[in-house]
C-alpha cells in the first residue's frame, strides 16, 4: 500500500508539473476539478464497496474455502477452485501464503492455477468498486468476458500437467523445502 | 448512478443480514470494511487526483487514434500492455482506468486494460515468482497475454454489436 502511494504521488506531481507547463495553472485546476467531481460522484459508492468487502470477509472464512478446494477434482474442481479464488478475501499478503499452504497436500496444479486466476480475475469483493468507478455496463461486460478465463486456464493446465502438483512442476528443491516449512 | 447506488445498497444490506443471521459477525464485518476504507483513503484520494490530471492531459487525437473503439486492435494491444505496467491495487487502478474511459477509450481497450492489470500487473511479479517460482510466473505470463488480448477482442466485438 505504501509503495502504491509513493508511485501515485510521484506520478501525480509529475503530471501536475506537465499540466502546468502545457496549460498553466488553469489546466492544473481543471484536473483538480475533474478529480473533485469524480470524488463527489463516487464517495457513497466507494463507502458501500467497503461495507460489502468487510461483510464478504467475515462470511467466507479461509477454512471454508480450504475445505472446498480439497474436496473436488476435474471440471468441478476447476470451477470450485476459480470461484473460491474469487470469493477469497484479502490482498496478496494473505492469499499467496494461503495458496502456498496447498503444497504438500496433493492439490492438483490445475485446480491451484484456477484458484489463482479466479482470485486475479473474479475477486468478487472488488466488483462494487469496479461498478462504482467504471459503471455497470463496463463492469458487466468485463466480468462476463473474463469469466471463462480461469476455467479455460485450468482445463489447459490439466491437459498439460494432468494431476501433477505445483511443487512437482515448478518449485525447485529449495523452494519446496521453504513451502514444507511454511506448512509445518 | 442512482441505480448503481441502489444495487450496492441492497447488496450491502443483504450481506449484513446474512451475516447477522448465520454467524452474528456483521458488526465485525462493518468494522473490517471501514478500517480497510480508512487505510485506503489516502491512496484513493491520490489516485483520484492523478486520474483528473490524466483526463485533462491525454490528447484527444491520441485517444481517437490509439484507444477509441475505432482504434480496434491497436487499442487492445496497447490496453493489454498498459494493464501490465499498472503496478497498483484496485483503489489506485480503477480511478485511472475510469479517466481513460471517460477520455473516450473503447470498451475493448478498457477490458484489455483491466484484464491485463488483473492477470499480469507487475506488482504480482515479486509475489508469484517469490512464492511459486519464476517458472510459474513465466507459465502464467505466457497463458495470460493471449487471454487478455482475447478478452479485449470479445469486448470490442460486443461494443460493435451492442453499442
Amino acid at each position: 500500500m505504501k509503495r502504491s502511494l509513493v508511485i501515485i504521488s510521484l506520478f501525480t506531481v509529475g503530471l501536475a508539473a506537465v499540466a502546468l507547463v502545457v496549460g498553466g495553472w488553469s489546466r492544473v485546476l481543471e484536473g483538480l476539478e475533474v478529480s473533485a467531481a469524480t470524488a463527489l460522484r463516487s464517495v457513497f459508492m466507494i463507502f458501500l464497496s467497503f461495507v460489502i468487502m468487510g461483510q464478504i470477509q467475515v462470511l467466507l472464512s479461509k477454512d471454508v474455502l480450504d475445505r472446498w478446494l480439497q474436496r473436488f477434482g476435474g471440471m468441478k474442481g476447476i470451477l470450485i477452485g476459480a470461484l473460491a479464488g474469487g470469493l477469497f478475501p484479502g490482498g496478496p499478503y494473505i492469499y499467496y501464503p494461503f495458496a502456498l499452504g496447498f503444497t504438500g497436500k496433493g492439490l492438483p496444479f490445475y485446480i491451484f492455477f484456477a484458484f489463482i486466476l479466479g482470485k486475479n480475475l473474479y475477486d468478487f469483493s472488488r466488483i462494487p468498486m469496479e461498478v462504482a468507478m467504471l459503471g455497470s455496463r463496463v463492469a458487466l461486460v468485463r466480468n462476463l468476458v473474463t469469466f471463462p478465463i480461469p476455467i479455460m486456464a485450468g482445463l489447459l493446465s490439466q491437459r498439460i500437467f494432468a494431476s501433477r502438483t505445483l511443487e512437482s512442476i515448478f518449485l525447485q528443491t529449495g523452494e519446496r523445502d521453504g513451502a514444507d516449512q511454511h506448512n509445518s | 448512478m442512482a441505480q448503481t447506488n441502489t444495487i450496492l445498497s441492497i447488496a450491502a444490506l443483504l450481506l449484513i443480514l446474512i451475516n447477522a443471521k448465520t454467524n452474528g459477525r456483521h458488526g465485525e464485518g462493518l468494522k473490517a470494511g471501514l478500517k480497510q476504507m480508512m487505510r485506503s483513503a489516502p491512496l484513493i484520494v491520490g489516485a483520484l487526483i492523478l486520474a483528473g490530471m490524466i483526463e485533462v492531459l491525454i490528447p484527444p487525437e491520441f485517444v481517437e487514434g490509439w484507444l477509441s473503439k475505432e482504434a480496434g486492435l491497436k487499442g487492445i494491444i496497447l490496453g493489454t500492455l498498459g494493464g501490465m505496467i499498472m503496478a497498483m491495487g484496485p483503489y489506485a487502478s480503477f480511478p485511472i482506468i475510469a479517466s481513460i474511459l471517460s477520455s473516450g477509450a473503447g470498451l475493448g481497450t478498457v477490458v484489455a486494460i483491466i484484464t491485463g492489470w488483473c492477470l499480469l500487473s507487475l506488482n504480482k511479479l515479486p509475489f508469484e515468482s517469490g512464492f511459486f517460482g519464476l517458472k510459474f510466473y513465466t507459465y502464467k505470463l505466457i497463458l495470460s497475454i493471449p487471454f487478455s488480448f482475447g478478452a479485449g477482442l470479445v469486448a470490442h466485438a460486443w461494443d460493435m454489436i451492442l453499442p
